[in-house]
């Protein structure tokens, strides 16, 4: 149950030396190889997300279903199974690229390492890999892009509001809107 | 599962809910999530699709989805189960007639796999109608107490003088928070 690889590919500058990493190991030694390798997978986890490929897998998925959506509040049923499919698209591309450059790439010790270092991930990386499951988020960028498409502008200062659920017995509140 | 989607699991971890609203048509999910958010609730058409709102209480960020009910389109709530902390069951308090309906639909979510760790809270709504049920009565005719599998509540309100959605709320919210976030 180890991640341990000797390098032969790397992404990019990481040189990592992946070594073993099982938990009573990994608690003795904080500061160790393992984070070392942590920081690597992390750091080809960037890599990959920046890449021209990723942009291209986005953006012909993109094409493919934005005229399905649009711009009511409402959502259609149909969204979830393309949502879903977008998920699992981005997914797969990510862990099959993982695998490619990491030898011995180890899905399940990544993400059990992960658990125990999610306070180490940058946020901006976190936050990123976030957006991609978050329903709204990719509803925004599907209209976006069909805005784009049909050569309107979309005003996306009100995207997602996030409300106080206090003023619900009351009449409504001025300042609450939904996208 | 994949590695996004325990990310999310993670972050969702995080004092955030999410709450499925189900139940027959015109039961009033709509309303219900509508009265939440501070909007109009005064021109709802029935719902073909889903609704998705965010709501900040108590600390906690709330995302409530609202899945149109009618027969229809309910093969497709199981769509919407994954990852849900709470199952909101919404009556319509003076449909009579389709209680029965009502019961199984219910008892048939209950039975399902990815709902087993929800928290059920059912909404007597349309208490402000003269014909109403009481939730008493409503208890009766769901079978609730027959329910074993699931932390259960059942709460009269009204969603469009908005009575009791709030108290509904709090309980749903304490219910699971004292499973999830104090098992950590």
């Amino acid at each position: 149950m180890d991640i341990q690889g000797r390098n032969t590919r790397s992404c990019g500058e990481n040189i990592v030396e992946m070594v073993d990493m099982d938990e009573e190991n990994f608690a003795t030694s904080s500061s160790s190889a393992a984070d070392t390798a942590f920081d690597a997978v992390i750091g080809c986890i960037e890599d990959i997300i920046m890449e021209e490929e990723f942009q291209q897998l986005q953006q012909s998925f993109l094409e493919k279903h934005y005229l399905e959506f649009d711009n009511s509040d409402e959502n259609k049923l149909s969204y979830t199974p393309i949502f879903n499919e977008y998920v699992d698209l981005l997914e797969k591309h990510l862990e099959q690229q993982l695998m490619e450059r990491i030898s011995d790439f180890n899905m399940n010790n990544f993400i059990e390492l992960l658990m125990q270092h999610k306070e180490e991930v940058p946020g901006d990386i976190f936050d990123m890999l976030l957006t991609f499951t978050d329903f709204m988020a990719f509803k925004e960028m599907l209209l976006e892009y069909r805005a784009e498409k049909e050569g309107r502008g979309l005003d996306l200062s009100e995207g997602l509001v996030v409300t106080s659920l206090i003023p619900a017995g009351s009449k409504h509140s001025g300042s609450t809107k939904s996208q | 599962m994949g590695l996004l989607r325990i990310l999310k699991k993670m972050k969702q971890k995080e004092r955030e809910m999410r709450l499925l609203m189900l139940g027959l048509d015109n039961a009033g999910k709509t309303t219900i999530l509508k009265k939440f958010n501070g909007e109009d609730v005064s021109t709802i058409s029935p719902t073909l699709g889903f609704n998705i709102k965010t709501l900040e209480h108590k600390g906690f960020k709330l995302n409530i989805w609202d899945v149109g009910g009618q027969k229809s389109l309910r093969s497709y709530w199981r769509n919407y189960f994954e990852s849900t902390d709470g199952l909101l069951w919404v009556v319509d308090s003076a449909d009579r007639l389709r209680m029965e309906d009502c019961r199984k639909e219910l008892s048939g979510l209950l039975l399902e796999e990815r709902l087993a760790g929800a928290t059920l809270l059912v909404f007597a709504n349309k208490q402000d109608l003269p014909g109403a049920l009481s939730k008493e009565a409503i208890q009766k005719a769901l079978a609730l107490d027959e329910i074993k599998s699931h932390h259960w509540c059942i709460i009269g309100c009204s969603a469009v003088t908005g009575e009791n959605l709030l108290a509904g709320v709090d309980w749903l919210l304490d219910d699971i928070s004292a499973r999830i976030f104090t098992a950590d």
